[in-house]
């Protein structure tokens, strides 16, 4: 359908407009990341958006290879805590994956476990904060308090309903037929799973194990609870970065965040076709 | 109700052109069928009518207006979709009366319009039953009725037969013809299937590659094709093509059919109409209906690879691929075994120009 | 695109599943029940008895001594007179109240723009998307950044209007909420357009088209074609945005600790405060299940719903 001149002019400007106000924080932040500590807390007429002397020097200095004497050295540098974000998101979405998938596969085609869909919806329904007391209370006496293994277990529970309801929906998409003819030719159900039906979900499992590792990755407050010295995760080392003695480390704060916000982006617009249906749970396909 | 007049239309879709240069003139409530092969331009050409896609170059009138430029909304024109594009979250009412609603029509006139319509097409008992899950003759009639309730001067269907069973088309067909009759509109019918255009259509405009090949009555484009594509997408099966030479014979002007033989002399009118012609390669030309199994004297020449009997016809595949020949014949004829002579009716024979296709017309 | 309006093929039921299967089946769910069991049934059962008592990681028992500190139900007739905590309920209602339908409306208008093709669609749908993907912490920090009193938002607002403006977002209770509803905003905007766009697309062109050629305007298309057929997909949007706001609390605890004063304290801020600092677990464990049960209620009468 052509559409109007008034109505094409007015698209461009309200889409610019969105533009506009969804890059200005990440901008800013870029920005920051480069700023010298001159220019972390310039105002006024001093304020850029262009830092006038880009330098690494923050991202130096969450290494703790910093030459700069302006701030006090880091007692621990940013490498265990961004370790920790990869140990603790990457083992939670294989948890996540391997028991939702498991399980997926079998109330997709056996029908088991039909308790799963509500009690899944359910933990997806329950704030975090309501059941830390009795989590914190159990990894206490499971000694897996600020362990990145403690963080990866939880992570895994808490984002099985999506692992779970993704590859749910992909498993009812898939042609029966193969399986079926495979099952015909004398192999065990369990060896169709494995050789047939895994290998062919191949590209849905990718982006399913993507975009439960994003929410994985962004979690903050479950870390905040579960760990305190560590294993601190990147979001929990970030707070860490102000005291009252050096007060905000804006511009090492920013290069953090940006090392923290690069990758899910990144993984989420190579998914981006699948994440509408991760988001709604399965409930709507593209 | 009014004409249709198409001027000079041309849709090009980035570097590809759907339609070159179209002038047809539709005649006020005239139905007439748009028929070709999928591709063809057809689709293009109504939806331009209908105001869903605007012309590169050219002009479109109902009656003295111009409506390029004109939004669909405002164009008077009722559309049925290939799929009829019912509003199935809606009851049966709420379809037949929704363009009458949209436009603000009093309540009153809402109701008895689509009440007076209903009764019309048999859908009265229907009226408060919601819309999905009714069956396809009654979708087709609700997308009418739907169109039909504005009393658009023009009605444009898209081919509205394609996915309906091809048992049930013969019946939706009639019912299609006896309710044009009724509303006297002037409707276009895109079609890639011949036998709806042949049995429903006033006339019918072949198109072929963005290109109009020819409109005519339906008789008309059956028995004189302006061209060669005609000549072969009208009919099932198509007209025998063949190619060949002009030859005088001692008996007359006929065609020399290389290895099936000398044809048998053409008669006087097509013979005089070769003459002028000027080229001596010819395309040959003959229905598959109107040929004979001849005994002596000049006749194609053919072995017999298959004979089909479907019933009351016999249809004959004679000859290889390349110079392959089809006839058809009533009942189930007592066959020669291998090679038979034919020889097609002289009133059917059709002559074509071997390089631009078009018909070589005598008389 | 489409909504599953129509369940594929019914789950088998056990009688039409062969034996080894069944088994496999087990087997294969196995896991996912043992974590559930594990998050679900303990938890909870800690929590109630947790909650019946007066214990604290302080009070210098382990917790299965609890019962020490037996206070029957005065942690439940507590919490139904804590002004703290209604107020953040109330609290949490508001940002909810205010942030789902802005939310909704900007990501509607958005993908409204979005169904036909034009050119630069696939860049801009690309960035647009991309704050739902920030880790929402690092978006905490963005905006935190952004509202200090010499910071940028102000800066734009001075060039805008010529002269330097100096508002402290963050420090002023009414702003600070102000300014934590514009991140959340910002950062959930785009997963309504993402799904909002999803079922406009899914509308079908052609019933849109019939009814153009009826005369219906974009106002009435969009009334009597685009919305009863998104019915489901708003639905679903909606929930999810309600859930997430009501468990609000990264962004926000980044941008303000809860602050100034109460003024941003959401339901998961104060529960998170009692917590770790004035530590009184036996009452918060009362909160968390009282919690619980309703949001359990809601969900079971949820899936009812959308189950018919």
């Amino acid at each position: 359908m052509t559409r109007s001149p008034v109505f094409e002019t007015f698209r461009y400007a309200a889409i610019l407009l969105a533009l506009a106000i969804t890059l200005v924080p990440i901008i800013w932040m870029t920005s920051m990341a480069f700023k010298p500590v001159s220019e972390w807390q310039a105002t006024g007429a001093d304020l850029t958006w262009i830092p006038k002397r880009p330098t690494f020097e923050n991202f130096r200095y969450l290494f703790g290879q910093s030459e700069t004497t302006l701030i006090v050295a880091l007692e621990r540098t940013a490498t265990k805590p961004i370790l920790a974000s990869l140990l603790s998101a990457g083992f939670g979405t294989l948890i996540a994956m391997g028991a939702g998938t498991a399980a997926a596969y079998g109330l997709s085609r056996f029908g088991s476990g039909g308790n799963l869909p509500l009690a899944l919806i359910q933990l997806r329904l329950f704030p975090p904060m309501a059941v830390m007391i009795p989590v914190m209370m159990m990894w206490a006496f499971l000694s897996l308090m600020d362990t990145w293994w403690g963080l990866a277990l939880i992570y895994g529970i808490v984002t099985l309903p999506f692992a779970f309801w993704l590859m749910k929906t992909f498993f009812d998409e898939m042609p029966r037929e193969i399986e079926e003819a495979a099952l015909v030719e004398g192999c065990t159900r369990l060896r169709v799973f494995l050789k047939i039906t895994l290998p062919m979900m191949r590209a849905p499992l990718a982006s399913a194990t993507l975009f439960v590792f994003i929410l994985n990755w962004s979690d903050y407050l479950i870390a905040l609870l579960l760990t305190t010295r560590q294993w601190v995760t990147i979001p929990v080392y970030m707070s860490s970065l102000a005291s009252s003695m050096t007060g905000q480390l804006y511009g090492a704060k920013a290069a953090l965040g940006l090392i923290a916000a690069v990758p899910p982006v990144i993984l989420g617009i190579m998914i981006q076709r699948h994440l509408v249906r991760g988001l709604t749970f399965g409930a709507l396909k593209q | 109700m009014s004409a249709i007049r198409l001027e000079h239309l041309v849709k090009r879709f980035g570097s590809f052109t759907a339609l070159k240069e179209m002038d047809l003139t539709i005649g006020d409530g005239e139905f007439l069928a748009l028929l070709g092969p999928s591709g063809c331009g057809k689709s293009t050409t109504m939806n331009m009518i209908a105001g869903m896609e605007a012309p590169s170059e050219g002009r479109i009138l109902f009656g003295d207006r111009d409506m390029v430029g004109v939004p669909m909304g405002r164009r008077g024109v009722g559309f049925v979709f290939q799929n009829y594009a019912i509003f199935t979250h809606m009851t049966v009412r709420r379809n037949l009366d929704y363009g009458l609603r949209m436009t603000g029509r009093p309540a009153v006139e809402v109701r008895q319009r689509a009440e007076a319509m209903a009764a019309l097409l048999n859908l009265t008992p229907l009226l408060e039953r919601p819309a999905a899950g009714l069956s396809v003759n009654i979708l087709q009639r609700i997308a009418i009725g739907r169109s039909a309730v504005m009393e658009p001067a023009i009605f444009l269907l898209d081919e509205p037969l394609s996915n309906v069973d091809a048992a049930f088309r013969a019946v939706m067909r009639t019912e299609l013809k006896a309710l044009q009759r009724q509303f006297g509109q002037t409707m276009v019918y895109v079609t890639h299937d011949q036998l709806e255009a042949m049995t429903m259509a006033d006339r019918i405009a072949v198109m072929d590659h963005g290109v109009l090949q020819q409109v005519g009555t339906p008789l008309e484009v059956y028995n004189a094709p302006a061209n060669t594509f005609v000549a072969r997408f009208i009919g099932s099966p198509g007209m025998n093509l063949l190619p060949g030479r002009l030859a005088e014979t001692d008996r007359g002007l006929a065609v020399d059919l290389g290895e099936l033989g000398i044809s048998p002399p053409l008669p006087d009118a097509l013979a005089a109409a070769a003459h002028g012609a000027g080229r001596p390669e010819v395309t040959y030309g003959f229905r598959p209906e109107e040929v004979h199994l001849v005994e002596t004297g000049p006749a194609l020449r053919l072995p017999l690879i298959l004979a089909e009997r479907i019933g009351a016809r016999t249809i004959l595949h004679l000859g290889r691929a390349e110079d392959a020949v089809r006839a058809v014949f009533q009942g189930n004829p007592v066959l020669p075994e291998g090679v038979l002579a034919i020889a097609p009716d002289p009133a059917s024979l059709r002559l074509f120009d071997a390089v631009t296709g078009a018909a070589i017309r005598g008389g | 695109m489409s909504v599953t309006d129509t369940p594929p093929a019914p789950p088998p039921t056990a009688a039409s599943v062969p034996a080894d299967a069944v088994r496999l089946g087990h087997w294969l769910t196995l896991p996912a029940q043992i974590l559930i069991l594990f998050i679900a049934v303990f938890p909870i059962l800690m929590q109630l008895y947790i909650s019946l008592t007066d214990w604290s990681p302080l009070s210098g028992r382990p917790w299965p001594r609890a019962w020490e500190l037996w206070n029957g139900f005065a942690n439940y007739a507590d919490l139904m007179s804590d002004r703290r905590l209604w107020s953040a309920v109330g609290r949490t209602a508001l940002v909810m109240i205010v942030c789902v339908p802005v939310q909704f409306f900007l990501g509607l208008g958005l993908a409204m723009l979005f169904v036909d093709d034009f050119r630069g669609k696939r860049l801009f749908y690309s960035i647009l998307i991309m704050p739902m993907m920030v880790v929402p912490a690092v978006a905490g920090y963005m905006f935190f950044m952004l509202f200090q009193s010499g910071g940028p938002i102000n800066d734009i607002f001075g060039t805008l209007i010529g002269r330097p403006v100096v508002i402290a977002w963050l420090s002023d209770p009414t702003l600070a909420l102000v300014a934590v509803m514009i991140a959340d905003i910002w950062q959930w905007t785009p997963l309504m357009f993402l799904i909002l766009l999803a079922g406009l697309v899914g509308v079908p062109d052609d019933q849109m088209k019939a009814a153009t050629l009826l005369g219906a305007n974009a106002w009435q298309r969009f009334r009597t074609i685009a919305l009863p057929r998104m019915k489901t997909i708003i639905i679903i949007a909606l929930a999810i945005r309600v859930i997430e706001n009501f468990k609000i609390f990264d962004t926000l605890y980044i941008m303000t600790s809860g602050g100034p004063g109460v003024a941003t304290e959401t339901i998961s801020v104060y529960i998170y405060k009692v917590t770790t600092q004035d530590l009184i677990w036996g009452y918060v464990a009362a909160i968390a299940l009282v919690i619980l049960i309703v949001l359990s209620v809601v969900a079971v009468l949820a899936m009812r719903r959308m189950a018919r």
